[in-house]
């Protein structure tokens, strides 16, 4: 604008700078004013799904009470960028519609079996909520209903509150729903290349009895874990793989050359009434089933909320890693109190993986795709 | 020997309706969730350990000819909470077994449900004769 100002003045017609000069700024002005303004849809925005109940039961595979209220939830980011609208839930890229007062989501998610299905979300939004209905597309396993949907604006949390610890100790089981299990993700270029030749399967690690890692374990569906509580830290007994992990409750750095590992180094602290662990040093691996990768320079958020009857668990974890995710991915878990189970030993022997890839001759393909398995 | 093997598509969705061996990996990968099969033969090897418990069943295919089938469940620790153990189906148990095969014509099988040599089963009810279209 300045440099059309002094255009104008070097011009050196007063009158023409005058009123040419004034209209033109004014134009300017109106049009970027217009262009810059942030639509009322614009931000933040917490979407609840209230499907109607499926599979509730058969999902507490391990004798925990039932819970069917348990919504599925996930945060919704919405802006316009070049005239584009750009939506993205739990931190992977969704094709969002918008026609005055009407939005349309289409959300790709995955069941527990690994099929992917679109939520396809209609509904109407005012200013401080969105409402619709949605329905599912696609097969899945555990064929899921539709419902009704809701999103409401995300206010900022307020956080550096007193400590106030809570007792989490105890054995708790996974309880279905809150997740919603976003497929894709908002991969780096590098991390798109890497992908592409991933072979779900022959490269996933568990099938090898290797460890997935804690950023895909804490967000599994089917294995109870335990939280045990001494005087400088937290320790999570994870049945799947006899996974350990500790949480220390100082900010203590890890030693020096500590390595990276599965479970990465973890430090927590209570703010409020919520457990936030941070997590650093992990192994380079993948996120899920769908092999999308994890740098050895990730960290992992969570933050665990203990239910006001002290009977449910809930948490929160985000995947920090710039170098693969352009937005961190999002999971949302639930876990229940169960005193009736204990953790169960894992023992794991790799002879299902090594002898199918024998009797289908493809044994030296394990051998041929060593890189896939060294990931930094 | 009778051995016999049997493929059929069970438009019911209520079979589907066991999440079996996908506690941990991708179910959708390796296995066809939209057919089942059913299949009957002798236990021949029982591997009761992760990732997932395992059983190699031998049957006699269409063409006459003995198969090996690779079996699969869940993990022994979510089956032993449920009462399944390693000594609940032994080597040489004649068995009936109804799930959702391998993909690319594997011989492999999710399980849905197992019948025993007593009739009773594992996992869902065993579907019935007619249910299986079986004559």
């Amino acid at each position: 604008m300045n440099q059309f100002i002094n255009l104008m003045n070097n011009w050196g017609h007063t009158k023409f700078k005058t009123i040419f000069g004034f209209n033109f700024l004014f134009f300017i002005l109106t049009m970027s004013s217009i262009s810059l303004a942030k639509s009322p849809i614009e931000g933040e925005w917490m979407i609840v799904l209230n499907g109607k109940k499926a599979q509730i039961d058969n999902s507490i595979i391990i004798g925990a009470p039932s819970d069917n209220k348990a919504p599925i939830m996930g945060q919704f980011s919405i802006k316009k960028l070049n005239g584009e609208w750009l939506g993205h839930v739990e931190g992977g890229p969704v094709p969002v519609k918008i026609n005055n007062n009407l939005i349309e989501i289409i959300i790709d998610s995955r069941d527990l079996a690994g099929f992917s299905f679109n939520r396809r979300l209609t509904g109407t939004f005012l200013n401080s909520e969105m409402t619709g209905s949605f329905t599912i597309e696609g097969a899945t396993e555990l064929p899921e209903p539709g419902g009704d949907w809701i999103a409401t604006r995300v206010t900022p949390k307020k956080t550096g509150l007193s400590p106030a610890p809570q007792d989490m100790t105890g054995i708790w089981t996974p309880a279905p729903g809150m997740d919603f299990r976003k497929y894709s993700m908002d991969l780096t270029d590098k991390a798109k290349l890497w992908h592409k030749d991933y072979l779900d399967h022959y490269d996933q690690p568990n099938v090898r009895c290797v460890s997935p890692g804690i950023v895909a374990m804490v967000a599994w569906g089917a294995y109870p874990f335990e939280i045990l509580e001494s005087e400088n830290k937290y320790s999570f007994l994870y049945e799947v793989d006899s996974e350990v992990r500790r949480i220390f409750k100082d900010s203590r750095h890890p030693p020096e050359y500590y390595p990276t590992s599965s479970m990465g180094f973890s430090n927590g602290r209570w703010d409020g009434n919520n457990l936030i662990i941070d997590t650093q040093l992990l192994e380079g691996n993948v996120r899920d089933f769908r092999g999308e990768p994890i740098s050895e320079e990730a960290k992992m958020n969570e933050i665990y909320t203990l239910s006001e009857d002290g009977n449910s668990l809930y948490g929160v974890i985000t995947l920090i890693d710039p170098d693969n995710y352009k937005k961190p991915p999002i999971r949302r878990r639930k876990w229940v109190r169960n005193p009736d189970t204990v953790i169960y030993p894992y023992e794991c022997d790799p002879d299902s993986f090594y002898r199918q890839m024998y009797n289908e001759d493809k044994i030296d393909m394990y051998f041929d795709r060593a890189q896939r398995r060294q990931i930094d | 020997m009778h051995i016999y093997v049997k493929k059929l598509i069970i438009t019911s969705l209520i079979f589907l309706a066991f999440n079996s061996v996908n506690a941990h990996h991708s179910f959708a990968v390796e296995f066809t969730a939209e057919k089942t099969i059913a299949i009957n033969g002798v236990i021949t090897e029982i591997w009761f350990r992760n990732p997932h418990v395992r059983y190699y069943i031998d049957i006699i295919n269409e063409d006459n000819k003995v198969e090996s089938w690779d079996i699969r469940t869940s993990s022994p620790s979510l089956l032993v909470r449920k009462g399944w153990t390693k000594k609940t189906i032994q080597v040489g148990d004649r068995v009936s077994v109804f799930g959702h095969p391998g993909r690319d014509n594997r011989k492999l099988l999710s399980v849905i449900s197992i019948k025993l040599p007593d009739g009773s089963s594992l996992g869902k009810k065993y579907p019935e004769l007619n249910e299986l279209g079986e004559k």
